[in-house]
């Protein structure tokens, strides 16, 4: 093993150690105030810690007072040898190890002194910073224009962060998340939403029938009861009704159309008032699969139920989404159809490149749709939905929709 | 919804008040009614379904002519009386049938081409493609009552539309376009209806009309002959047809239909009274309006009203079948008043906004697996059975199958999520590696227990692919996400044909069995061709909730 002396060694070595200093100042004094002592010497604390187990001073009031003044002290000179090469004992190197006047040399650190030592370098060795090698060395400057290579890293879909956003700023509004089955009964994706048997977005191009399982189960017997006459004779509802109404359709398992059937799902149980919800969904379509089409895509829908609601407040959230969620001012409002809601409106929003642009459907709730779901007269039911994908492809500069739940890696990862 | 093409100055000629585009538009864009295109000659809007009054340029000009405050209140149709009769006999194939007379009609190019317009998207949209109700015109001059509409044998002849020779009902069923598109409508029935005059059949609805009654740019005097299976259905496509011609100031006459037991006289022009109180009207819209109000803005979207007190009379008229409730009537009133005149407000509605809980643990779950440098994908839950099961080298087993696919790519939802990661990496062979994927997303499972007979459930799917992929390192991505979830688990060796025997686990966490994780098997990768080792891990995270 090696050892060499410390910056602090070295210091004592040429200028003597504190405790000796300490006594040499004494010797002169006798008596010192230890105020005026620590002016005058370096390292007084450690002088004095050593003079003290030495047996050379006390303290009294104060004042530091001489004891005895070593013939000659052994430490010094041990440290003298030290520094002339001499043989040292094996208990002087240990408190000299443990004064940290020496250190132990690194054979390796050594070498990589040597090695680095004046160098310009690119790379930052871990050894260079452990063993302070930094100091003697220059690094590399580099062009901050360079282009940097590829490099591998995780990330959340683009969809799901897009979404995460809206969620967040319909639930500080109040609006519950809700989320409803994939696969439907006919009864709660049309019948419920008093859609006649017959309309056209019932036919077999807008709806997903199922081979396999076909007919769902009837669970509540008196809701089947309450919806079937709404749609033959208008039932409490003072409405005309249908004349008709189609019992196996009804039965039939679909895959959901719209998120409206999580709308009236939830209203058939909803027992807490006022009440908002929300959902951000999947539904399926069988369209022909091209650039604006896919035979899946996600909807945002919710509704709002309380007493006194009327077609002001349903353009007042309208507007407040617009604000919120889309982040303009500038909305209009048309009349709409759609089978369920009476008054009905459709919502567009301003866009610098692409001009107005649909992005609502809403109306409240016809009195077919809410009575038989067992909401009470006088509680009004606004609905409203957003065209989220089409605000996504928008607001994320896609233009093929089918890029959004496709294979192509390098663009799931490149959109942010 | 129907696309209709009028041409504009027809359409101008009717409205009877030169209009600008920009006028036109302004107008069309406070109805339900959309501009598709405007140009010079035509202007083509999208009109939603359930405003059959619109499907014919006569009536969407009479749409705007109320709009404009050309026309007020209901029109007045006059109906002369014909002596014409028609036996109704018992038609099983299809039971109802309406008929009149329109005198005195000047038919030019014009008329003939909207009327064709108006007769197909009747046939389409209300018909159901003829099934419910399908229309006949004619020559009423070729025609030689008495009529009787009856069933008859298929062996019958008639000299169908277009063609100048006799052939048999049945014969037409083969060899006339609309007999091989509509034949199916009457094919199992024994009797077929027709309508026969003194020289026979004339009409073979819903197939075909005779040649020997068409009608022709020379034709005066048109019989209208509707069928169908509902007796409302056929009666009001019957006066919304005669309506069009009365629009043209043809004269109208009533014909006299005879049933077995009872008899009736068509068209009917009738209106109905609908009776609505004034506090439902301003609570469901939020405005006040005065009596004078309500009238003129009921007169502007073609309706009359008369207000008495708190209650409102408005009389619908006939054509407005879309009017089944009072709030169909506020709605109407809303239009007129205009949707920009509303002053939208946002009520003070405290309720506590809250995640799904399932939605709130799949964002967890996105957080940990992007931070530990894996890239999520979203995949549609529809899929087929070869990638669902033959490529991941299982059996086939039941899954949620469509009925009407529309590619042979989808034609049934996902049990798991595996193969759709797969997926993304068989296609992805030309970029760089690592390629570590996820997805959190949604799966259907059979449950015929359930109302729905399913189960929707949420799963997460994680893949390491590149040269050192290993069992060791998905393990440690799971163990990871089940720490950050607070699942308490353990591992178990398990057997799946889509991991390597011997490198396989099944998570237990929770004390359910909730997912596994190995090494892919050699056969699935080369299934989908992909060249480099994958391990990878499926979690319920529905399991895991509770």
């Amino acid at each position: 093993m090696k050892y060499r002396l410390t910056q602090e060694g070295l210091n004592y070595l040429n200028n003597g150690l504190p405790e000796l200093n300490l006594v040499k100042l004494l010797e002169k004094k006798k008596e010192v105030e230890i105020k005026e002592v620590k002016k005058e010497i370096e390292n007084f604390d450690i002088a004095l810690m050593w003079a003290k187990k030495n047996g050379w001073v006390k303290i009294e009031k104060n004042k530091l007072i001489l004891l005895k003044k070593p013939e000659s002290y052994e430490l010094q000179e041990i440290l003298k040898r030290f520094a002339e090469g001499g043989e040292i004992e094996e208990k002087y190197l240990e408190i000299l190890l443990k004064r940290k006047l020496i250190e132990k040399v690194d054979l390796k650190v050594e070498e990589l002194r040597k090695k680095f030592r004046g160098k310009t370098l690119t790379e930052i060795q871990p050894e260079i910073l452990k063993y302070g090698i930094w100091k003697e060395i220059k690094f590399q400057k580099y062009d901050v224009n360079v282009p940097s290579k590829k490099i591998t890293y995780g990330k959340i879909h683009f969809w799901n962060e897009f979404v995460r956003e809206i969620k967040e700023k319909l639930i500080a509004l109040g609006f519950e998340e809700v989320r409803g089955p994939l696969v439907e009964l006919n009864f709660w994706n049309c019948d419920t939403l008093f859609m006649p048997s017959d309309h056209p977005a019932r036919s077999i191009h807008d709806i997903f029938e199922l081979k396999f399982p076909c007919e769902g189960k009837i669970l509540d017997k008196k809701l089947w009861e309450r919806v079937k006459k709404t749609h033959l004779n208008g039932w409490k509802t003072e409405s005309k009704g249908w004349a008709e109404w189609n019992f196996e359709l009804a039965k039939k398992l679909i895959l959901r159309s719209h998120t409206t059937s999580v709308s009236s799902r939830v209203l058939s149980r909803l027992n807490r008032f006022p009440y908002k919800m929300f959902t951000i969904d999947r539904v399926f379509r069988p369209d022909v699969i091209d650039a604006k089409h896919f035979i899946e895509f996600h909807q945002l829908e919710g509704i709002v139920v309380d007493k006194n609601l009327n077609f002001k407040h349903l353009l007042g959230y309208l507007k407040l989404f617009a604000k919120m969620i889309l982040e303009t001012e500038k909305v209009k409002f048309k009349p709409a159809y759609f089978p369920f809601t009476e008054p009905s409106v459709e919502g567009l929003i301003h866009h610098p490149k692409f001009g107005w642009i649909e992005v609502f459907g809403a109306g409240i709730f016809r009195p077919e749709v809410t009575l038989p779901l067992g909401i009470k007269k006088e509680y009004k039911v606004l609905a409203w939905g957003i065209g989220i994908t089409r605000l996504a492809m928008v607001k994320y500069k896609i233009n093929d929709i089918r890029e959004i739940f496709g294979c192509n890696l390098e663009f799931v990862k490149r959109v942010w | 919804m129907p696309l209709l093409i009028f041409d504009k100055a027809h359409l101008i000629q009717l409205v009877g008040k030169k209009l600008s585009d920009e006028q036109i538009e302004e107008i069309i864009n406070k109805t339900k009614t959309n501009v598709e295109r405007i140009d010079e000659k035509e202007i083509e809007v999208e009109i939603t379904g359930e405003r059959i009054d619109l499907f014919s340029i006569e009536g969407f000009a009479r749409m705007l002519r109320q709009f404009l405050g050309l026309e007020r209140g209901l029109p007045r149709y006059k109906v002369r009386k014909s002596n014409l009769k028609i036996k109704v006999e018992k038609v099983e194939a299809r039971p109802f049938a309406a008929c009149a007379i329109v005198k005195n009609v000047k038919l030019d190019n014009k008329f003939i081409k909207s009327l064709i317009q108006v007769q197909e998207i009747l046939h389409s949209n209300l018909g159901k493609d003829r099934k419910k109700v399908a229309i006949g015109l004619h020559d009423f001059d070729k025609i030689f009552p008495p009529i009787t509409y009856t069933e008859i044998s298929p062996n019958a002849k008639l000299v169908p539309l277009g063609m100048e020779t006799e052939l048999m009902l049945v014969e037409i069923l083969e060899k006339h376009e609309k007999g091989i598109k509509y034949g199916k409508l009457v094919k199992s029935f024994k009797k077929w209806p027709v309508f026969l005059d003194k020289k026979g059949i004339f009409s073979f609805p819903p197939i075909i009309n005779s040649e020997r009654t068409k009608i022709t740019k020379k034709t005066k005097n048109i019989f209208i002959d509707v069928t169908g299976l509902n007796e409302d259905l056929v009666d009001y496509t019957l006066n919304l047809l005669v309506s069009i011609f009365a629009e043209r100031k043809a004269n109208v006459e009533s014909v006299e239909l005879i049933f077995e037991n009872r008899r009736k006289i068509l068209p009917n022009f009738k209106p109905e009274k609908f009776s609505l109180n004034k506090k439902e009207v301003f609570d469901l819209l939020g405005i006040k309006l005065k009596d004078r109000e309500i009238k003129e803005l009921f007169e502007k979207v073609g309706f009359e009203a008369k207000v008495l007190g708190n209650k409102i009379s408005v009389m619908v008229p006939f054509y407005r079948k879309d009017i089944l409730h009072r709030v169909d009537l506020i709605e109407e009133l809303a239009i007129a008043y205009g949707y920009e005149n509303f002053e939208p407000e946002v009520p003070e509605i405290a309720t506590i906004g809250s995640f799904e809980k399932i939605e709130k643990i799949s964002d967890k779950v996105r957080e940990v697996l992007a931070s530990l440098g894996l890239i999520e994908v979203m995949r549609p839950v529809l899929t087929n059975f070869s990638n669902q099961f033959d490529k991941m080298n299982l059996e086939r087993i039941k899954c949620v199958e469509l009925k009407n696919p529309v590619s042979e790519n989808y034609t049934c939802l996902r049990t798991w999520l595996l193969p759709s990661l797969l997926e993304v990496l068989s296609r992805n062979k030309h970029i760089e590696y690592p390629q570590n994927l996820f997805e959190v997303g949604d799966v259907v499972l059979i449950d015929e227990t359930k109302e729905t007979k399913t189960l929707t459930h949420r799963k997460v799917a994680g893949l390491v692919c590149h040269s050192k992929a290993s069992f060791a390192e998905i393990k440690a991505i799971v163990e990871v996400l089940l720490n950050a979830l607070k699942v308490v688990y353990k591992f178990k060796n398990f057997e799946h044909k889509s991991f390597i025997e011997g490198r396989c686990g099944l998570i237990i966490g929770n004390g359910k069995e909730v997912g596994i994780f190995g090494e892919i098997h050699p056969k699935v990768l080369e299934n989908w061709e992909i060249e480099m080792p994958v391990a990878a891990f499926e979690i319920n995270l529905e399991d895991l909730l509770c």
